[in-house]
């Protein structure tokens, strides 16, 4: 199953600036997935940066690189769950995550996110994300709890 | 080492790791709120790591109950039918 970038944000509440996937490729519901996540010179984590500053400068932050991973786990779980369950997953812990190397504008990364356990309203996930052949990180464990939506944000009309 | 040291030492890692301790750092009747500032979510996380290692189902309703590592070797040994 491949999901495209609309049906992302039917599954997600992110919005610019953090929506942070932007294609699905490939799912096993309750099992694994494939998200890309195309990084580009215009996203807003490089606005404001002064002229003339050292290529590493633009290195994508960890924390969106993170983000990024965890929305793939989201939609993994979202997509694993049973009909009529309701509610939203909230990312609450990051273990054993270990980036290897840096991310720059152009790259197009690939997470792929399995889901390792699904208990008392939380959820676990791990796996490693890609440019190219590299490995950029590696992810021992995402956890999640579901909360219920209206008690996260009313959404914008 | 007897089964209830093993299942002792394995369910100190796994706080430890959690809590971001050491396991020499847990005590076996601190009290996991109190003396190392666990919530809620800490708990969950403890619990699920549990039932993922001894392939074992603890009700939730237990999660009140496993305030120290004491407490936390109870409650696994009464679900996984351990003779610790």
């Amino acid at each position: 199953m491949r999901l495209e970038h609309g049906e992302l944000r039917t599954l997600l509440p992110h919005r610019y600036p953090m929506l942070l996937l932007d294609r699905v490729d490939s799912v096993e519901p309750g099992v694994s997935l494939e998200a890309v996540k195309a990084v580009t010179g215009c996203e807003p984590c490089y606005s404001g940066i002064a002229e003339g500053q050292a290529p590493d400068r633009y290195a994508y932050p960890a924390s969106l690189l993170i983000e990024s991973f965890g929305q793939g786990a989201a939609v993994l779980w979202l997509l694993s769950r049973g009909p009529g369950t309701t509610g939203l997953p909230m990312f609450t812990a990051a273990r054993d995550c270990v980036l290897l190397r840096q991310v720059y504008p152009g790259d197009v990364i690939r997470h792929r996110v399995r889901l390792e356990q699904v208990v008392h309203g939380a959820a676990f996930a791990a796996g490693s994300s890609w440019v190219g052949t590299d490995q950029v990180a590696e992810f021992g464990s995402m956890m999640a709890v579901v909360r219920p939506a209206d008690a996260i944000a009313e959404r914008k009309r | 080492m007897s089964e209830r040291d093993t299942h002792m030492a394995e369910l100190r890692e796994i706080v430890a790791e959690v809590l971001e301790l050491e396991p020499e750092e847990v005590a076996d009747t601190a009290d996991f709120v109190e003396e190392y500032e666990a919530d809620s979510l800490r708990a969950i996380e403890i619990l699920a790591r549990i039932e993922k290692k001894y392939k074992v189902e603890i009700p939730q309703a237990e999660l009140n109950e496993m305030r120290s590592l004491k407490a936390v070797h109870e409650v696994v040994a009464r679900h996984a039918g351990w003779q610790d």
